[in-house]
């Protein structure tokens, strides 16, 4: 897990569940590249990311694990992979009111279907396209961030 | 040749089973139930007896025999009894003298108690011991003797030893009912009656049902006059004498035997599951009577051979039989190792004919034929199959005589005036038919066969006995040789274990058929699984080369950065690639999600559509039919227009380009069960050489560098293909190069009932 936090603003942390090394980079380059500061946390795939959510393991410390404001998940993960994660999350009567944003390379509309079932909040598929994928990126957390209020949950 | 018909004669009709009279040789009593009062008595009771028949009628039968024979003659009637026929009777005659009878009871079918007297010569008495010893060597005989002719043979022989008649033969009846003479015994001076044949309507239906009845009749005297009979008025039903060994024969019969110039006969007959198989006959010139003892013996001998009947006709083909069997063994294991089985029929067309010994054949299956050998045309065998079908019998047609049944065949009887016909499956119209030529028979009949009726004034036919013998030669035609038993049996099993092997290559194929969906939907979901798996590290180099980019921009040569952008550019190419292997993999794994389309609609928004994406090209839609309306899925059937149309705006140079979206019909296929509908869209486009019209439809295959033609992966016309044959379809394409293209595709739905 990498926690980068560097705050101007109280924000509430975003988790980001994200196998790819590169993957993670490439948000972490473009968050920088933007003026947000928020407070992140990345767990590599869903068992991590339910031990977080649930403070087992090696999360047992609800200090390493604050609640997060928004949940960004890949699908396609080692494990339990996004989907699994998605359902416990969104059938969970105290984590439900945290937003998912899905953020995946799957365009299945089976995948895309299923997800909005399930209550997700938003399903973004990962552009190839470099500048696309820095805009979808800043605009995902400009709007998260900025211009929605999060749930302010106790931390 | 003999017409069935004629055998339908009047004849028939004569009560040859209650004649009222007897052979005057012997005496015939009928006995009251219980006290043996003479109720009915034959009229030469004065010649046997010396008594007048008005002094017998009505008077105890005791008054005349013993007392002691007649409780024998009560046993006799007792079928637990062992007391059998004959029994030595003696009467005591009004001048004291005493003759000795063999006496014969029975009991009628028609109810009576009947005993029947043959007066007994002293010298001709045989003792047991005799006549066993003659049944035991001439068993001993029978069993050496290895086939039916030799058994024929031997019994000619050895009847006519033991009862001395002039002549002995052994007729045997064919299907028809014609009898031929198969062996025969005769006096060195007596002109032989071998392999003559004899008309079924020679002997009368009604008498051959009495042959069955009892094996053996006597004729002492031809020329005898027949004894009737006196009653005492009290029975009223005819005496039915079908077991009375007196009784006369019917004038018809007697005047057959006078005009063949015979004065004695007698006839033993040969019975092999309860169907008379053929007769012993003998004749005499003179009269001449067989003792009852020898007439046992002689009937025992008739028993015996129709035993060995069915043992010597088994081993009679026996050779023949083995190779049959092991030439269909090896034909069989063929089959068995062959995918294509009519192929492999053809494939030995030796063994075929072998097998049933035919001389052409034909392996059928729908319109195709293959003949092998002698045959008819095609043409002819196509419409004899048209007839053909419903004369099977447990898939089988057997006959000696197609001309006969089916008229046509006449004009090819020199190939096939027999056929043996094997269904192997009459939904598929797979048949094998077999062929025999015309044989030309030529058989010798005592006699013309055709002359034996008489038609009357009043316009019924009756029968008079053939006056002439003389023999009198046909010849058979529109004949083949018979079928044998042994070779239709081989078309039985082989047809047996063809149908086994199909139903295993069916079993097969199944199996297959499903492994091959269940490896389809593995690829399919390989591909998916593979290209997604593929699109991360690309990211990655998409990324990180851009990262390059923006981070060392300054540092790199203008060279190193257009290079960079390559990188880039491929990036993206190979993610487009990638992407449509997806989609592609992901049209054969989702199910159909079938609903009612106008295609009228769906193509004008497909063009409105493609309009918008490209306003610049000025090109003409042309639509000349209304749409039909189909059942398909959506989704898939606007991708297919939007790559069609796409195509044809896409690859079209032309000053005047134009697409036309066409419809050519729609039909019921399969039986009814399917509704095809056939489209097509056709451009002015560049054409395709006619070298690459089949490569088109191959994944990622492109006929022109990425640059030209707006580029695109090259999985569009792949992708087309998919929906149409995810609808069951069809996709072709005509095309000349400089003028144009025509995509023709069919899309079935299913018949709503």
């Amino acid at each position: 897990m990498t926690a980068s936090s560097v705050r101007s603003k109280i924000q509430p942390p975003l988790l980001i569940v994200e196998d790819s090394n590169e993957d993670f980079e490439a948000f972490q380059r473009f968050m920088r590249q933007s003026s947000l500061t928020i407070p992140v946390y990345r767990c590599l795939n869903g068992d991590e990311a339910l031990a977080y959510l649930y403070h087992t393991d090696r999360y047992s410390d609800p200090e390493s694990a604050p609640r997060p404001g928004l949940i960004l998940l890949d699908l396609n993960l080692p494990g339990n992979d996004g989907r699994e994660v998605l359902r416990r999350i969104k059938q969970d009567d105290d984590l439900k009111s945290v937003p998912v944003v899905i953020f995946t390379t799957s365009n299945n509309p089976k995948d895309i279907e299923a997800c909005y079932r399930q209550g997700v909040n938003s399903y973004i598929i990962k552009p190839m396209d470099f500048k696309l994928l820095k805009r979808s990126i800043q605009t995902l957390l400009e709007y998260w961030f900025n211009i929605t209020m999060l749930p302010q949950n106790s931390l | 040749m003999i017409n069935q018909a004629f055998a339908v004669i009047d004849k028939d009709q004569e009560s040859i089973h209650t004649p009222g009279s007897i052979q005057p040789h012997g005496l015939l009593f009928v006995l009251s139930e219980l006290d043996f009062r003479i109720t009915q008595v034959s009229l030469n009771a004065i010649a046997i007896l010396g008594i007048a028949p008005e002094n017998l009628i009505d008077r105890p039968l005791e008054n005349f025999i013993d007392r002691d024979r007649i409780a024998e003659i009560r046993d006799c009637l007792d079928p637990a009894s062992e007391q059998t026929n004959p029994l030595n009777l003696s009467v005591t005659l009004n001048d004291g003298s005493t003759r000795f009878f063999n006496g014969i009871v029975h009991r009628a079918i028609s109810g009576e108690i009947v005993l029947e007297l043959e007066a007994i010569a002293a010298t001709a008495r045989r003792d047991f011991t005799q006549s066993y010893r003659n049944i035991k060597d001439t068993l001993a005989k029978i069993q050496v003797t290895k086939t039916l002719p030799e058994l024929c043979d031997l019994i000619a022989k050895e009847v006519r030893q033991l009862t001395g008649f002039d002549r002995v033969m052994v007729y045997r009846f064919n299907q028809e009912g014609d009898g031929t003479v198969i062996a025969e015994d005769k006096q060195a001076d007596l002109e032989t009656f071998l392999g003559l044949y004899y008309p079924d309507t020679d002997i009368p239906q009604r008498a051959k049902h009495l042959y069955l009845l009892n094996w053996l009749r006597l004729l002492p005297d031809v020329n005898c006059q027949p004894s009737g009979l006196l009653t005492d008025g009290t029975g009223d039903a005819k005496l039915d004498m079908s077991h009375c060994v007196l009784r006369s024969l019917s004038p018809c019969h007697i005047q057959y035997l006078q005009n063949m110039g015979v004065s004695a006969s007698m006839s033993i007959s040969l019975i092999q599951q309860q169907r008379l198989w053929g007769m012993i006959t003998c004749h005499h010139n003179t009269p001449k009577f067989v003792p009852y003892e020898i007439r046992t013996i002689c009937e025992f001998l008739g028993q015996l051979m129709s035993t060995e009947l069915s043992v010597k006709e088994g081993t009679q083909n026996l050779d023949y039989k083995l190779r049959l069997k092991a030439t269909q063994v090896q034909f069989v294991n063929r089959l068995t190792n062959a995918t294509d089985f009519l192929q492999a029929l053809e494939d030995s067309p030796d063994d075929l004919l072998y097998l049933t010994g035919a001389q052409g054949a034909a392996v059928c299956e729908g319109d195709r034929v293959t003949l092998i050998g002698n045959t008819p045309g095609k043409e002819e065998v196509l419409d004899l199959l048209e007839w053909l079908p419903d004369r099977f019998q447990d898939d089988l047609f057997v006959t000696d005589s197609l001309p006969h049944l089916y008229p046509a065949a006449e004009a090819y009887k020199n190939v096939a005036s027999g056929l043996l016909a094997m269904a192997i499956s009459k939904n598929q119209n797979r048949y094998v038919l077999w062929f025999r030529p015309e044989f030309l028979q030529t058989v010798t009949w005592a006699g013309n066969p055709e002359n034996p009726k008489q038609i009357a004034a009043d316009g019924r036919v009756t029968i008079s006995p053939r006056q002439s013998f003389a023999a009198w030669q046909e010849t058979v035609r529109l004949k083949s040789l018979d079928w044998l038993q042994c070779e239709i049996e081989v078309a039985i099993e082989l047809r047996s274990l063809i149908v086994d092997v199909i139903l295993a290559q069916t079993d097969e194929m199944t199996r297959v058929n499903l492994e091959l969906k269940r490896s389809n939907i593995e690829l399919d979901s390989f591909a998916y699984i593979a290209s997604h798996d593929l699109k991360e590290p690309l990211r990655g180099i998409h990324n990180y080369s851009n990262f390059l980019m923006e981070d060392y921009a300054e540092m790199l040569p203008e060279d190193g950065l257009a290079k960079l952008q390559t990188v880039v550019r491929l990036t993206q190419r190979m993610d487009d690639l990638i992407s449509s292997l997806m989609h592609y993999s992901q049209l054969g794994r989702t199910e159909l999600s079938r609903q009612s389309v106008n295609l009228n609609i769906l193509v004008q928004q497909t063009i409105n559509t493609l309009k918008i994406s490209q306003p610049q090209d000025p090109i003409a839609f042309r639509l000349p039919h209304p749409l039909p309306t189909i059942s398909c899925d959506l989704p898939q059937i606007s991708e297919l227009f939007t790559n069609l149309i796409g195509n044809a705006i896409k690859y079209n140079d032309s000053a005047d380009p134009w697409v036309e979206i066409g419809f050519v019909e729609s039909k019921l296929v399969r039986n009814g069960t399917q509704l095809a509908h056939t489209l097509y869209i056709r451009d002015n486009s560049i054409g395709i050489p006619p070298e690459h019209l089949e490569r088109i439809f191959e994944i990622f295959k492109r006929l022109h560098p990425p640059d030209q033609y707006g580029g695109g992966t090259g999985a569009g016309l792949t992708i087309v293909r998919k929906i149409v044959e995810r609808h069951e379809g069809k996709i072709w394409v005509e095309s000349t190069p400089g003028e144009g293209s025509t995509f023709y595709f069919t899309l079935l739905e299913a018949v709503k009932p």
